[in-house]
């Protein structure tokens, strides 16, 4: 009710007035204040309405309105602030802190950015030793575990709800107990603190049994290299001084085996014009395509059984050339084997190892036997590798028991009280051990797990785990630098932490994370050479701030080799060879089973297959055709156009088969792989969890009941039968071939010193004319032009950036249905094509987004304006003005717009068809888990790749603030990297400032290698790809076929199929 | 112009060569038989059939209305559009749908400006038939965008945010040219049928039903001025349907022409698409005209086997021109020598989709080839059979055209199969009862053939009539 505002009762003389007219207070005045006030506001109160009146009429008016209406009411909301500021936080602006993601080998070390208190996105540590500032697809994704709803939230006790209290006191009685029986199964931690409290745990109760088991350990690796050099030795490859490399299964650019670090000093040797040094050349052995077997300048496919007989004849070639006296004596002690190699290949690439000495690295993989291993230590140290390409250090770390060792102790009935830490035996154990049965036979088995998983439904107690990222730790990274954890966030879920359990055994009066951190710390800096210059608080401090304690690497040792030591290793033989044999992958979705809850690595397609949501055995096209296993299963109008003459690998129906070792059998999917090894499959651990949570039912096979502890590697001697079943497979990408365009275009390193600008006239673009546009483009006037360059000769395709743009851009999950149908949400994919022969095709990966064009097709086909382009060059989607026509995602040459089919963010993955009788958003957690500078986008709009525009802007609003009065102009924009270049471990991703001639994108632009796609198109993209450069060995057997994806130079230009001819671009 | 036209072909010089035309209504009937028949068949007792027809379209149009509600509350994924098939039924319903609607308004105005007097006895229905297929097309535009409720931001309607439409975009030019297109229709088929309802109007034996066809003849009296008026208003819009027949197609084959996409980008396109969309739209002409004519069997003197024939003829004539585009876009795909081109018409030959490729040559190109023969002309149900084969032959070049070139363009990498869903279909199929469900209520309750305009193609509607020949 609107009152007129009569002005006070005045005083006859009143004290303050505001002008004359009021003092005088005439009804000239009067009338003004009136008219201040809309017409009709005096009204009310004249009506003879009173108040009362008002009401009544109101209410029943309103009632009666009302009536079936009630529902409609907006729902209560409230904004609250914070009653108290936050130390540091500026509101919008992200708070950095240093963590690190604890991983087998050691730990990524991390930046986590928090938002209010949350963390949201996670980046390489730029400053740690061994990193390079990049991640791997897992650290990208460990954001969503720590939000993930499905996480275990409660303590319970025989399957019963209890409280931390009730755990409390179960862990006093066993420390009460003195220990007796007590064992504890943990994952491999390289964590000192840990290390400590397991020394003192074992001190209080003597007779505790600490076994640790990791699937993909690399317990063969430790025990050839003890044997070879002494115990605790660790090898530390320098990639950095490597101008030959051979890796036998070894996929040491994939971020995941080893951690960061490999990839950045590989990359750094692949840039053909560096100075002072040759372009590294790399030789791969392996059974399956890896991401190192892509990037390989000469490859052989070899069965892992059939490994250690590759490496016995190349040591003997080495031998025969060097007279080594130590690898003689190793090969006299090595078994032979009747395998056929070719023979030319093994000379040819000892012979570029032995012309390269102490320049060249020969690697293998953490699980090859260690019989491989020694040879292969024997073979560097005749290369004179060691001290050289292969520095050595000791690692501290105390021994610890084996799974098999527990398994023994439990099956005797030894163990009472079992802790496991983390792990998922129960899944995941070596399958002779039958650790699942043998699980309920101890009394007492407590479970710290982040989920609800096998082993913890075996387990008396589960205890919420607390995430990396809700708990303090440490950790050594694979070269020893000493790397804190510290939490973002407290634990969501009341979860608590591995260190907590054991300080609470030891009886630590409520003994907090940093404290046991900070002890640690304190005895590694007092015992060691640390300096504590400033006092020990300001070190502390700055160890946290930067993340790890400088110059605190595992101390270098002198490698010698030692053959008298190591021959007995390899007088063990290997796999027998022969039969069917299998081999256990990481899976670059679960790694081995870890991640299998995580919707964004289940949708990451795997590198090499582009599979989602599933794995699969993998056989080669050979061996697929010998066991009556097919490509696909599609109907009879597929079948015709294949002999039509069309490649055709649209949704993929894949056969199930069963495959057996006599005692145990698995059945899963089968796909043909090209470049598989013939008689050998693969399949990635990790998959087939059955009844732990909704998302992984029905997500692909377990391959663990095949694998024993002996031979984690491989297993032989199997027979595989088809079922005649089949079974619907999600793949990002069904088309293999690039049909004769020069998607990704490539040369020999020769070719590239004939000509540097080969790529930039190969195929069409050799037949351009000169483009005469009709129509005047508008100017783009900022000051800064935003373009990318993307070099496909460090670009390993490892899904870094893939995660990582994921976690950035709030790119929701679509499930496997949906990737099925095509319709992932992915802003960057990796396309990854094979050329040549289907057996011994080469692999090639390309990143793709947006291109960013300047005469961008999407644009102009937008009837509403929802996509135009800014003045600094990029290609904007304004969300909230798109209807969603999917135009401009047919108009677009590169397909990488995105449309929202159904409303992914807020609708649950099993009930998208549900329309409005489907739940209706998203978890609380993710929520937490969502960039809140980027928009969340809902269904029936477009999307695509925005070159992380809010960093942008983010970095222009910082120049202004930075500028201050002057001129914005003259300050320069600090520099910053988008969410992909950021995670690239290999540094192929660069985005910067085209118009400045300094940058490094202008300059990387200006590459002879740099090429645009589809340049007939005249769109202009800025993206600028770097063409893939390979060092073939010319006296290699098919060395000819090398870097010829786009076909021989001839004439000028890079085909000599005929391009024009679809038909026969198939192979 | 009715009355006054003289019969083509009399030329001075043939006064003693008497030209003998077939006549366009047979067996003599009187201008009052016209009259009464087809107002008979909107005055009768609703027959039976047609309430058994209505039981199956209306739920059919159900259905499409159901599917439709289904498809907004749900999202466009319950389709199976894709990436890359970011078009695919919908868009191939749209095209094909307003293919169809190009014949009515070609029947009445081209061929009415034209003089094409045979046009008379079918061109009502044919308008008809337009307008309900351009509301059949409407819908899949309407509804294939992601966010219906925003589409408003299509109309050049001032909003607070100052931003326009983007006039580069052939959609937006599609937006105006349909419903250009559909306004202009609906006026000129409306403008024709007042004094038909005038004329029944004048029939009514109820009150209720002489107000209502009142109301809608808009006070036609029959009287010379109101002729004079009709006659220009008639040409007037004759004249302005006339560039719309040519302009809607082909604005919409800008949609596909003006892109990038190799099998889109091409300049025969609008030419292709008018030819094709005569050609469609002739053959559902016939599809609903002889059913319709099998029904009131005295229709056959209106609709003759002369007008049969000579649709089968435009059929024969559109359906050849469609053939020599597939051809010639063959040829400029060879000839041209662009890589993508090539393998994009490559690959609707024998790639995945070879059976629609297939389907549309056999149905388009070969199929009607069979009316050069007067028997297939002239057999009514020889040629409802084969008429249906451009019915569904040009569904299918659409589907060609949209879904085969977006499963396979520039990126091998993200190539990828487009399967409708039981949405698709469904939604589809319930566009046809749509159409048929709107063109029986149509029968019976408008006048389907137009009487005045009969009436003046009859020998006695010539002044002359009667007069002893030299």
């Amino acid at each position: 009710m609107k009152k007129i505002p009569a002005h006070p009762p005045r005083d006859v003389r009143p004290g303050l007035w505001r002008s004359l007219r009021e003092l005088g207070n005439d009804p000239e005045f009067a009338r003004h204040l009136e008219a201040e006030f809309p017409r009709g506001a005096e009204l009310y109160e004249e009506s003879g309405l009173s108040k009362r009146d008002f009401l009544k009429l109101m209410g029943a008016s309103m009632a009666l309105a009302g009536v079936g209406l009630t529902g409609c009411r907006r729902p209560e909301a409230h904004l609250v602030p914070f009653t108290k500021g936050v130390e540091w936080t500026i509101p919008g602006k992200f708070l950095y802190y240093a963590t690190a993601m604890p991983t087998r080998t050691g730990a990524v070390p991390l930046i986590a950015s928090t938002t209010d208190g949350r963390p949201t996105k996670l980046e390489g540590n730029p400053l740690h030793p061994f990193s390079n500032g990049g991640t791997d697809g897992f650290a990208q994704a460990a954001i969503l575990d720590l939000y993930d709803p499905h996480r275990a939230k409660s303590f319970t006790d025989k399957g019963k709800t209890t409280d931390a209290a009730a755990f409390d006191a179960f862990l006093q009685s066993v420390g009460q107990g003195g220990g007796k029986g007590v064992a504890f199964l943990v994952e491999k931690k390289n964590s000192p603190t840990r290390d400590r409290l397991r020394a003192e745990v074992e001190r209080n109760f003597p007779g505790v049994l600490w076994a640790e088991y990791e699937p993909l350990g690399d317990s063969e690796a430790e025990a050839a290299a003890a044997a070879a050099f002494g115990p605790g030795t660790r090898l530390l490859p320098k990639f950095d001084r490597a101008d030959v490399i051979l890796a036998l299964d070894s996929d040491f650019l994939n971020p995941i085996e080893t951690g960061i670090g490999y990839a950045a000093g590989f990359s750094a040797r692949r840039n053909p014009d560096q100075m002072g040094a040759p372009m590294n050349r790399l030789y791969v052995v392996e059974n399956h395509f890896t991401l190192t077997g892509g990037m390989a300048d000469h490859r052989l496919r070899c069965r892992v059984s059939d490994l250690g007989e590759f490496t016995r004849r190349l040591a003997a070639a080495v031998a025969r050339r060097t007279g080594d006296p130590e690898i003689a004596s190793i090969l006299g002690a090595c078994p032979k084997a009747e395998v056929h190699f070719d023979e030319a290949w093994i000379t040819a690439c000892a012979n570029d190892l032995l012309a390269n000495p102490g320049r060249s690295l020969v690697l293998t993989g953490p699980q090859t036997p260690a019989a491989v291993q020694v040879l292969v230590h024997a073979i560097n140290s005749a290369l004179g590798n060691l001290g050289s390409t292969l520095l050595g250090v000791v690692t501290p770390a105390p021994a610890a028991a084996t799974i098999t060792d527990l398994a023994k102790a439990m099956a005797s009935g030894a163990v009472e009280t079992l802790f496991i830490f983390g792990g998922n035996p129960a899944y995941n154990a070596p399958a002779e051990l039958g650790f699942a049965a043998l699980l309920p036979g101890v009394p007492d088995v407590v479970r710290l797990g982040l989920f609800e998983d096998e082993t913890s439904k075996l387990a008396r107690w589960h205890v919420p785990a607390a995430h990396f990222l809700e708990s303090w730790g440490d950790a050594r990274t694979y070269d020893g630098t000493y790397t804190t954890i510290q939490p973002m966030i407290l634990p969501l879920w009341g979860g608590i932490s591995e260190l907590d359990i054991l300080a609470k055994l030891l009886g630590s009066a409520a003994p907090g994370g940093p404290e046991l951190v900070r002890a640690t710390f304190e005895s590694l800096v007092t015992g060691g050479a640390v300096s504590t210059a400033g006092g020990p608080d300001l070190l502390w401090n700055n160890v946290l701030r930067v993340g790890f304690l400088p110059a605190s690497g595992f101390a270098p040792t002198p490698l010698n080799f030692s053959a008298a030591a190591a021959a007995p290793l390899a007088e063990k033989a290997g796999p027998a060879p022969g039969g069917l044999e299998i081999v256990f992958l990481q899976s670059s979705s679960v790694d081995d089973g870890r991640h299998a809850n995580n919707s964004w690595l289940l949708e990451t397609p795997d590198f090499v297959t582009k599979l989602t949501w599933d794995n699969a055995v993998l056989v080669s096209p050979a061996t697929a055709d010998a066991l009556g296993i097919r490509a696909n299963n599609f109907g009879k109008f597929e079948e015709i156009a294949q002999k039509l003459g069309n490649e055709i690998d649209y949704d993929l129906v894949a056969d199930i088969v069963e495959i057996t070792d006599g005692k145990r059998a698995i059945q899963a999917a089968a796909i043909v792989a090209p470049g598989h090894a013939d008689d050998s499959l693969s399949i990635a651990l990790g998959f087939g969890h059955k009844g732990v949570t909704a998302l992984m039912e029905d997500v692909g096979f377990d391959a663990y009941p095949l694998r024993t502890a002996a031979s984690p590697r491989v297993a032989s001697g199997l027979s595989l039968k088809v079922t005649g079943r089949t079974y619907p497979m999600a793949q990002t990408q069904e088309h293999r071939s690039m049909e004769g365009r020069d998607l990704v275009r490539e040369g020999t390193l020769d070719r590239y010193h004939g000509n540097p600008a080969f790529a930039q006239k190969m195929g069409m673009d050799a037949h351009i004319p000169p483009n005469i546009s009709l129509y005047t483009h508008p100017a783009l006037t900022s000051a800064e032009q935003w373009g990318m360059t993307v070099d496909l000769n460090t670009c390993t395709g490892c899904n870094a950036c893939v995660v990582a743009c994921q976690a950035e851009n709030n790119v929701p999950v679509v499930g496997k249905a949906q990737v099925r149908k095509n319709r992932d949400m992915a802003w960057i994919r990796i396309d990854r094509y094979f050329a040549g022969e289907p057996d011994e095709p080469e692999m090639l990966a390309q990143t793709m987004m947006c291109q960013h064009c300047e005469n961008a097709p999407c644009e102009t086909v937008c009837p509403v304006n929802a996509t135009v382009h800014s003045e600094d060059g990029l290609n904007l989607m304004a969300y909230n003005r798109c209807i969603g026509t999917r135009y401009c995602a047919n108009n677009c040459p590169w397909k990488v717009r995105r449309f929202n089919y159904f409303d992914y963010n807020q609708r649950p993955l099993d009930q998208l068809y549900w329309g409005p009788l489907a739940r209706k958003g998203m978890a609380d957690s993710l929520k937490m888990a969502k960039n809140p500078n980027v928009t969340v986008r809902m269904r029936g709009v477009m999307e695509k790749c925005t070159f992380c525009i809010q960093r942008i802007e983010d970095a222009k609003i910082s120049r202004l603030v930075e500028a201050g009065p002057t001129p914005k102009s003259e300050t320069p924009i600090s520099p910053f990297k988008v969410a992909c270049q950021q995670a690239c471990p290999s540094d192929s991703l660069v985005f910067g400032d085209v118009a400045d001639p300094k940058s490094r994108v202008s300059q990387l632009r200006a590459s002879g290698r740099g090429y645009t796609m589809f340049k007939y198109l005249n769109a202009s993209p800025r993206v600028t790809y770097l063409a893939r450069i390979k060092n073939p060995n010319p006296k290699m057997p098919g060395a000819d076929k090398v870097g010829m994806a786009n076909g021989t130079p001839h004439g000028g230009h890079g085909a000599t199929h005929d391009p024009h001819n679809p038909a026969e671009a198939h192979q | 112009m009715p009355g006054t036209a003289t019969m083509i072909g009399e030329k001075p010089g043939d006064e003693e060569k008497e030209v003998v035309r077939p006549p366009l209504v047979l067996n003599k009937r009187t201008m009052g038989w016209i009259s009464s028949y087809i107002s008979s068949i909107v005055e009768e007792r609703t027959p039976t059939w047609w309430w058994v027809s209505m039981g199956v379209t209306v739920p059919m149009t159900l259905m499409c209305l159901a599917c439709l509600a289904y498809l907004v509350a749900t999202g466009v994924g319950v389709w199976g559009n894709n990436h890359p098939v970011g078009w695919a039924w919908d868009i191939t319903n749209f095209v094909f749908w307003i293919g169809i609607g190009h014949a009515g308004t070609l029947i009445s105005a081209i061929l009415f400006l034209t003089r094409q007097k045979w046009r008379t006895s079918i061109n009502r229905a044919a308008e008809a038939m337009t307008l309900f297929a351009v509301v059949c097309a409407g819908i899949f535009p309407a509804f294939h965008v992601g966010r219906i409720w925003m589409v408003w931001f299509l109309a050049p309607v001032p909003n607070s945010n100052g931003i326009w439409q983007n006039f580069r975009s052939p959609l937006l030019w599609d937006v105006f040219a349909v419903s250009t297109y559909f306004t202009v229709s609906v006026l000129f088929w409306y403008t024709g049928l007042i004094p038909d309802l005038a004329t029944i109007r004048d029939r009514c034996t109820s009150k209720i039903k002489k107000f209502v066809y009142g109301v809608m003849a808009l006070g036609w009296r029959g009287g010379n001025r109101q002729w004079r008026h009709y006659e220009a208003a008639y040409l007037i819009l004759a004249g302005l349907s006339t560039p719309l027949v040519l302009s809607v197609h082909s604005v919409v084959s800008f949609d596909f022409a003006t892109s990038v996409i190799p099998g889109w980008h091409t300049t025969i396109f609008p030419p292709y698409f008018v030819a094709g969309a005569i050609f469609g739209g002739f053959a559902m002409v016939l599809t609903i005209m002889i059913p319709a004519c099998a029904l009131y069997k005295p229709l056959h003197d209106l609709v003759t086997v002369n007008h049969v024939d000579k649709m089968c003829k435009i059929i024969l004539l559109t359906g050849s021109i469609v053939g020599y585009a597939y051809l010639m876009e063959l040829f400029i795909a060879w000839y041209g020598g662009n890589p993508y081109e090539r393998a994009a018409f490559w690959y609707r030959a024998v790639g995945p989709y070879w059976w629609a490729y297939a389907a549309m040559m056999f149905c388009n190109v070969v199929a009607p080839q069979l009316f050069w023969f007067k028997y297939f002309r002239t057999h009514l149900l020889w040629v409802w059979i084969i008429v249906q084969f451009p019915n569904m032959g040009m569904w299918f070049e659409r589907f060609v055209i949209i879904a085969t070139t977006l499963s396979r363009d520039f990126t091998p990498s993200a190539w990828g199969m487009f399967h409708p869903t039981w949405v698709d279909i469904c939604t589809f199929a319930g566009t046809f009862g749509l159409f048929t469900t709107l063109f029986l209520i149509f029968i019976r309750f408008l006048p389907m053939i137009c009487m005045f305009e009969v009436k003046a193609v009859l020998p006695e509607a010539d002044p002359h009539h009667g007069e002893a020949r030299h």
